[in-house]
């Protein structure tokens, strides 16, 4: 028999059901030994009444003051994913239909993008067109304006100084109105000041 | 992953009702509650003793985890980040209010006779509270205001060993302690309690 006592930390060993190689040796112990056996169930009484102690329970609206102080917020990949979810059909066989489609239209546009990313020329063709074309309604539609504004012989004046010409009386008009709106305003103003 | 009716929560880990929560779930976020109420009110109960405070102060845990759910990283216990914070918000107010020191005997801090009196603990003496009720039964009530007695950093470290059943590992992390410290405080307050509880066994 061993005669040396078991150490503090060695009863903590048992107290915490290790079960290392070292625990046999002590468990044999205090099979023999009364005076480390009593100090193990001395011990071991404390950490069943631990063990016993109950969890408190606290009020009836504590889950209610919590949430009433957390905003939920819903990360816009949710919300979008349950939109999504939300128009999609319920039944199994209407759900693989609708993602036939989806995944054949995708399909298209996808083949229809890249033969266009790969037709260079006729990319920057169409954007010539389109540019030409925009380019012509703003000058037609500036033309106009102009026209109407100081009348046919000053605007073939302008006309005269070419494109900078007419962006320049363009420019010249919109701030004349520009000045004259918040000259108007600031008299509206200075008016209801002095009426209140 | 769709939200799944409110009773299924029930039977998902930590990990998915997290998951949940961190989707904008309403209901995910009352189950964790649920889920960990008692325990946090509890070692945060045992640790200031007063329950309208213990409340406010396990509402203030809650609050700051949920309110970070973004942040939580699976690889990691929920119940230990909550049991950090709690014991946090519980250190926290025994520091400011300074009664770390304080025992059931009173302050050893205090020299004269009104000064021990005006710290003691008079446990006996609170408000009628499911704590009375426990003091009221022999061994229970003992046993509590053994705990009560102890340093607060002692009770969290027992109270988290032996009534939430956790690891020494598991409570050197939550605490943010070293393993050699958790094992010292939980062997010390073991030797405090058995010394409380000693005319009971003699009984």
């Amino acid at each position: 028999m061993n005669h040396r006592h078991l150490l503090p930390d060695e009863i903590d060993l048992l107290l915490d059901d290790e079960v290392g190689f070292g625990v046999a040796p002590l468990k044999a112990h205090i099979r023999d030994c009364d005076h480390c056996r009593a100090k193990v169930d001395e011990a071991r009484f404390v950490v069943d009444a631990l063990e016993d102690v109950p969890h408190f329970v606290p009020s009836l609206r504590f889950s209610d003051r919590v949430m009433a102080q957390v905003p939920v917020f819903v990360p816009w990949h949710v919300t979008a994913r349950d939109t999504v979810a939300k128009w999609l059909p319920q039944s199994r066989s209407a759900r693989f239909a609708v993602g036939a489609l989806a995944t054949s239209a995708a399909s298209i546009v996808t083949v229809l993008l890249l033969w266009i990313a790969t037709q260079t020329d006729v990319v920057a063709l169409a954007t010539g067109v389109a540019g030409d074309q925009v380019r012509g309604l703003v000058y037609d539609a500036g033309s106009q304006v102009l026209a109407a504004v100081f009348g046919e012989q000053f605007f073939a004046v302008i006309q005269r100084t070419g494109t900078f010409g007419i962006a320049a009386a363009l420019l010249g008009l919109v701030a004349a109105a520009g000045g004259s709106i918040a000259g108007l305003r600031a008299l509206a103003a200075a008016s209801s000041r002095r009426r209140g | 992953m769709p939200a799944p009716p409110a009773f299924d929560l029930f039977n998902l880990p930590d990990a998915d009702v997290v998951a949940l929560a961190q989707q904008g779930r309403d209901s995910a976020f009352r189950e964790l509650i649920r889920r960990y109420e008692r325990p946090v009110f509890s070692l945060i109960y045992r640790m200031v003793r007063d329950r309208e405070l213990a409340e406010d102060l396990a509402q203030d845990t809650f609050i700051k985890v949920l309110n970070h759910i973004d942040r939580y990283r699976p690889e990691f216990k929920l119940s230990s980040w909550l049991f950090k914070i709690a014991n946090n918000v519980a250190i926290d107010h025994l520091r400011r209010r300074q009664l770390d020191t304080i025992s059931i005997d009173g302050s050893p801090h205090a020299q004269t006779q009104d000064a021990i009196e005006a710290t003691s603990f008079d446990v006996v003496g609170q408000q009628e509270s499911a704590l009375d009720e426990m003091e009221a039964r022999e061994l229970g009530g003992a046993i509590e205001r053994a705990i009560a007695t102890l340093r607060p950093e002692y009770r969290s470290c027992i109270m988290l060993r032996h009534v939430e059943g956790r690891s020494y590992e598991e409570i050197a992390a939550t605490l943010d302690l070293p393993l050699g410290t958790v094992k010292t405080y939980i062997h010390r307050a073991r030797h405090e309690l058995r010394k409380e509880l000693e005319h009971l066994r003699d009984d």
